[in-house]
């Protein structure tokens, strides 16, 4: 369990905003890049991993920007650090780019949307374990609700560029329309060939949208969406694995699927923060030891995100 | 030409190379801060409290922020003293800042039991004896709202800690926090330690349901700062000066001018806690900072600091 002390540098690091770009009614995708010592850093970044942000001195956007649903929320003074995982990392002239894509939903995400180009964050990370790649798979499926695509956009990306015998097939769910975080759908003949998401598209990783109300792709529940396909998939469980990242709710399903139709599964969780480096006890998540009714608690920040679905005791 | 500014304490007998800490809760068992700031840099170090037996802590959520404080309800979760022993001993064998072991315990006996076996251990300079805590349902808190309770549990683990010193912490939820105070120092206590968390409440008003698993928490940094200053301040006049007890202050700290408000307060050191969450070199950058302060004022010897609240 000695798992602290790692010789891995996980900052605090500043890093500079290259843009903060709004691509959906609630959601934005921050660019930021290191230099030097946190570029080293963030350059291994693994898909899943995340860093934790102090947005403490970051001013609020003006009150006629302030969705009426947060005007009570912006009011709290925040004190610590907001975990983020990241949708892309790219390492060019010795600089490392990261990109997040974040949803506003309170006060320090708020202020998160007035950082621009040129502004520095500080940061803690990289952090947590981040999802690992078994050998001898054949299809990875990865499924993510609402603001979970980030971390899996960047999978897809590792997939194509590192495991060429995997091939990536993406199912992503949101409640409408609206609140898929993606830019740009792509025309009627590559969603036809199943290219629904440009993202995911310039991987060559092919995509199915689902929305709650219809207003796109599968009408229902992602997962729905995904046991749909799964009836009709051609290989043998043990071929393949499923990644999943969103709402727990939708992860309890996933993980049940996977249990049912025997396919490996990792999901990355999340859990209020405080410290983020496994000091504060915070972020427990129930896991279930091996061949014993008991149970454990891990740290999520620590010993996740990113679990084996087996391991993982919702709460119902 | 700089002025040599001494900011050694004298902490019930043990000489401490500056007056901070970092509190139990927030900075791991040993060196698990050791990546992110110089834990050699401390004048002292408490450890995650730690019980005889190994304990789960509390279901989820454990923790939730609040204007300019969070509240916890970790529960006591750790690892349990043989793991302690054989795992993290070792570690705080090389850590220069003096190590104190927060104990705690559902029953006078495992409080003292936790004590015992670690006695005689040359790398632990003391005992933090936790019967503060607001998030367990058995013992915590319960000892330290009660002065015969607080007599029987000091006296019982002073014994049990041979010579090693015992720092009793204070819940500041209490009537009268000097009154628990004196009963500990009259019991045997070498040092006392205040304030744990203030036992507080967030309700979802969604679900109109306590947002925290545990119902309460214990309410921690910035927001609860001037209520401990004053409370520190209080036991100092009531209790501790005259007795000539040291206290390690906390509640809130965040900087070095933090750190200075508890000292003129009267504390002789101070504990950093919540804020090494967000930023984990605060306590190494507010030993900087006392430095600094006392060169500005003119203070040679950090002595002269401590409990001088000018009145009137
Ligand atoms: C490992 C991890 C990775 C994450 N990655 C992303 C991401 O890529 N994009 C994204 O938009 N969000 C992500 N989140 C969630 C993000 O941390 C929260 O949305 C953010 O902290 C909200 O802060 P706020 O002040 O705006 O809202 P708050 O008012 O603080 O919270 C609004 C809601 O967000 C959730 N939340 C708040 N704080 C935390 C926390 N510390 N940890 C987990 N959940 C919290 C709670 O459910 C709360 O009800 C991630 C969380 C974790 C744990
Ligand atoms: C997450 C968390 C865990 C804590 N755990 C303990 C503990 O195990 N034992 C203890 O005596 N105090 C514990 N505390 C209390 C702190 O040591 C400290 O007394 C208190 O938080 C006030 O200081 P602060 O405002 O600087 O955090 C904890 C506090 C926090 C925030
Ligand atoms: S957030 Fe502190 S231990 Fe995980």
């Amino acid at each position: 369990m000695a798992k602290n002390h790692s010789a891995a540098n996980r900052g605090p690091f500043n890093a500079v905003i290259s843009a903060n770009k709004q691509i959906g009614q609630r959601f934005y995708r921050l660019s930021l890049g290191f230099e030097s010592a946190g570029a080293k850093a963030f350059a291994k970044l693994k898909p899943g991993q995340f860093a934790q942000l102090d947005l403490a001195d970051t001013p609020l956007p003006p009150s006629k920007d302030i969705p009426e649903d947060l005007v009570d929320a912006a009011r709290r003074k925040i004190l610590l650090r907001r975990p983020f995982s990241f949708s892309d990392v790219i390492n060019k002239d010795r600089k490392t780019l990261v990109d997040i894509l974040y949803r506003v939903v309170g006060p320090a995400t708020l202020r998160m949307t007035t950082l621009s180009a040129g502004d520095s964050v500080n940061i803690i990370g990289p952090l947590g374990n981040g999802f690992w790649v078994p050998r001898g798979k054949k299809q990875a499926l990865l499924v993510t609700g609402g603001m979970g695509a980030g971390p899996l956009l960047h999978l897809a990306k590792v997939l194509t560029a590192d495991h060429h015998g995997i091939e990536a097939i993406a199912f992503a769910g949101a409640k409408t329309e609206k609140e898929l975080p993606f830019e740009g759908q792509l025309d009627e003949i590559s969603q036809e060939l199943g290219f629904s998401l440009a993202e995911f598209a310039r991987y060559g990783v092919e995509s199915l949208v689902a929305t709650d109300d219809g207003s796109a792709g599968f009408a229902g529940p992602v997962t729905d969406c995904f046991s749909e396909w799964l009836g009709r998939a051609g290989l043998a469980g043990k071929d393949m694995i499923i990644y999943s990242c969103g709402p727990e709710q939708m992860l309890a399903k996933v993980a049940e699927i996977a249990e049912k139709r025997n396919i490996d599964c990792q999901l990355s969780m999340e859990r209020m923060m405080a410290c983020g480096i496994g000091i504060c006890q915070s972020c427990a998540v129930e896991c279930k030891v091996n061949g014993s009714s008991e149970t454990v608690y891990k740290m999520c920040c620590e010993d996740g995100p990113v679990f084996d679905a087996k391991e993982i005791v919702f709460s119902s | 030409m700089e002025e040599a500014v001494d900011i050694s304490v004298d902490f019930a007998g043990i000489r401490l190379a500056n007056p901070v800490f970092t509190a139990s809760g927030t900075c791991g068992y040993a060196d698990e801060l050791a990546d992110f700031t110089d834990v050699n840099a401390l004048g002292g170090f408490i450890t995650k409290s730690i019980t005889l037996k190994p304990k789960k802590g509390n279901a989820t959520p454990r923790i939730v922020e609040t204007d300019s404080g969070m509240l916890n309800a970790i529960g006591w979760a750790n690892i349990g003293l043989d793991k302690f022993i054989e795992e993290k001993l070792p570690i705080i064998e090389k850590m220069s800042a003096a190590v104190f072991v927060n104990v705690a315990g559902e029953s006078i006996d495992e409080y003292a039991a936790v004590a015992e076996h670690l006695a005689g251990e040359a790398a632990i300079a003391g005992f933090e004896l936790n019967i503060s805590c607001p998030n367990v349902a058995k013992g915590g808190i319960t000892f330290g709202t009660d002065a015969v309770q607080v007599t029987e549990i000091t006296s019982a683990v002073k014994k049990a800690a041979g010579e090693k010193i015992l720092m009793v912490k204070l819940s500041p939820n209490v009537t009268d926090i000097s009154v628990i105070a004196r009963a500990a120092v009259e019991a045997g206590a070498d040092a006392l330690s205040l304030v744990n968390t203030f036992t507080a409440m967030v309700i979802d008003i969604e679900t109109g349901k306590p947002v925290l698993a545990n119902k309460t928490g214990g309410l921690s940094g910035p927001a609860i700062k001037p209520i401990a200053v004053y409370l520190v301040n209080k036991v100092y006049n009531e209790v501790a000066k005259n007795r000539g007890i040291p206290i390690l202050g906390s509640g809130g700290i965040r900087t070095a001018s933090d750190a200075v408000e508890f000292i003129i307060a009267g504390a002789t050191a101070v504990a950093v806690g919540t804020a090494n969450f967000i930023e984990p070199g605060c306590a190494a950058k507010i030993v900087e900072g006392i430095k600094k302060y006392c060169v500005r004022k003119k203070i040679t010897n950090i002595k002269e600091l401590t409990g001088s609240l000018g009145i009137g």
